[in-house]
């Protein structure tokens, strides 16, 4: 394996000093603290992101939160229409803007690592934005309705184009799904090393054992 | 609907609804000066990015002025800029330039994750392991059903 030299302790690069070398950080927050250490800042937890692709309401939302802490949370972000980078934005008035709603929620794994789990926009005419919230992904979750098996081509392009471990989840709307594994993955045209595995994005267990198979996929990618 | 499609924008009864509730009276990039990119050379910073108020920050928090004032209040805990965003209901590149100014004033610090770190085995094994424990909805970790 590369050695990845990590830039400071937590794998950050930190602009302003820090108070340095923290051994461990306290998880629970101090409920009541003094308003000392309430002031101290804190060494934040180092977020690992997945991300959570698909057609338009084929369970994304529902997936994550299934499984996230939180609510699912929504940012909206007015881009142009056509894929101009955002410094065009003020050089460019006439182009419209679209508003495109992206959800997202978070799990704790220990105090100084946080899973984020984020939603693409459906639409693949959105594409352009997916950057913004890819970058640095571990891996995607591509969510599939077998009943509208092309909404989810422009997913699986996406992470087969930029390279990015990713696994394929049928979602069984109804406890069951309209083709089986070994026909979507030939209707997809999916390398055989993309699992494809059957889910339901309502059940928690369900969405973190997909989750799973895209971290493994991700971890052999790293061990590779 | 029979088709499945749970249309966001649409109630049951095809009435558009404002998933964002009323528009904002003040243009996004009006509270930025114009500026769009958080930096005059470096990339956006991640949605993931952690974002923490500073001792200072915190102390300077009555001479903060709106948007500045609400995004150091809400980084007393670590939050990412997608946290941010939502939660203050801010477009997220208005966060990203924000946040970059109060960094440079010294009332947050920005932790910028790297990609090396992220998807090192030694961290995503870690992940794996922690999500491993999280229960099925019932609160066993699995069920034979």
């Amino acid at each position: 394996m590369a050695s990845a030299p990590s830039p400071t302790p937590g794998g950050y690069s930190v602009t302003p000093t820090e108070p340095a070398a923290r051994p461990r950080a306290h998880g629970s927050a101090p409920a009541g603290g003094t308003l000392g250490a309430a002031q101290t800042a804190v060494r934040p937890p180092l977020p690992v992101k997945m991300v959570i692709a698909g057609g338009f309401g084929v369970g994304k939302t529902t997936a994550v939160g299934s499984i996230s802490e939180i609510e699912p949370l929504t940012t909206e972000a007015a881009i142009t229409e056509v894929a101009a980078g955002v410094d065009d934005l003020t050089h460019t008035p006439r182009k419209t803007t679209t508003t495109v709603a992206m959800d997202f929620g978070c799990i704790t794994i220990d105090p100084t690592l946080k899973l984020y789990l984020f939603g693409t926009p459906g639409q693949d005419r959105f594409g352009f934005m997916w950057d913004d919230i890819v970058e640095g992904a571990v891996g995607g979750l591509v969510i599939v309705d077998t009943r509208r098996l092309d909404d989810c081509y422009a997913a699986v392009d996406y992470f087969e184009h930029k390279d990015i471990p990713f696994a394929v989840a049928l979602n069984a709307f109804d406890g069951k799904v309209e083709y089986d594994v070994n026909e979507v993955r030939w209707a997809l045209d999916v390398s055989e090393h993309v699992p494809v595995v059957v889910f339901d994005a309502r059940e928690r267990g369900s969405v973190r054992d997909a989750l799973l198979v895209v971290l493994e996929q991700a971890l052999a990618r790293s061990e590779g | 609907m029979a088709d499945g499609r749970t249309a966001r924008g649409a109630d049951d009864d095809g009435f558009p609804v404002d998933p964002f509730g009323p528009v904002a009276a003040v243009r996004p990039f009006l509270v930025t000066a114009g500026r769009v990119a958080p930096t005059a050379s470096g990339r956006p910073v991640p949605v993931e990015t952690q974002v923490v108020a500073t001792a200072e920050g915190l102390e300077a928090l009555d001479r903060l002025s709106f948007e500045q004032h609400d995004i150091v209040a809400a980084c007393r805990q670590p939050q990412s800029i997608a946290e941010i965003a939502a939660r203050l209901r801010l477009h997220l590149n208005v966060v990203r330039v924000l946040a970059e100014d109060l960094r440079a004033a010294g009332q947050l610090t920005v932790h910028v994750p790297h990609i090396d770190v992220t998807r090192d085995a030694s961290v995503l094994r870690r992940v794996i392991d922690g999500l491993r424990a999280v229960p099925d909805s019932r609160g066993v970790l699995r069920d034979t059903d």
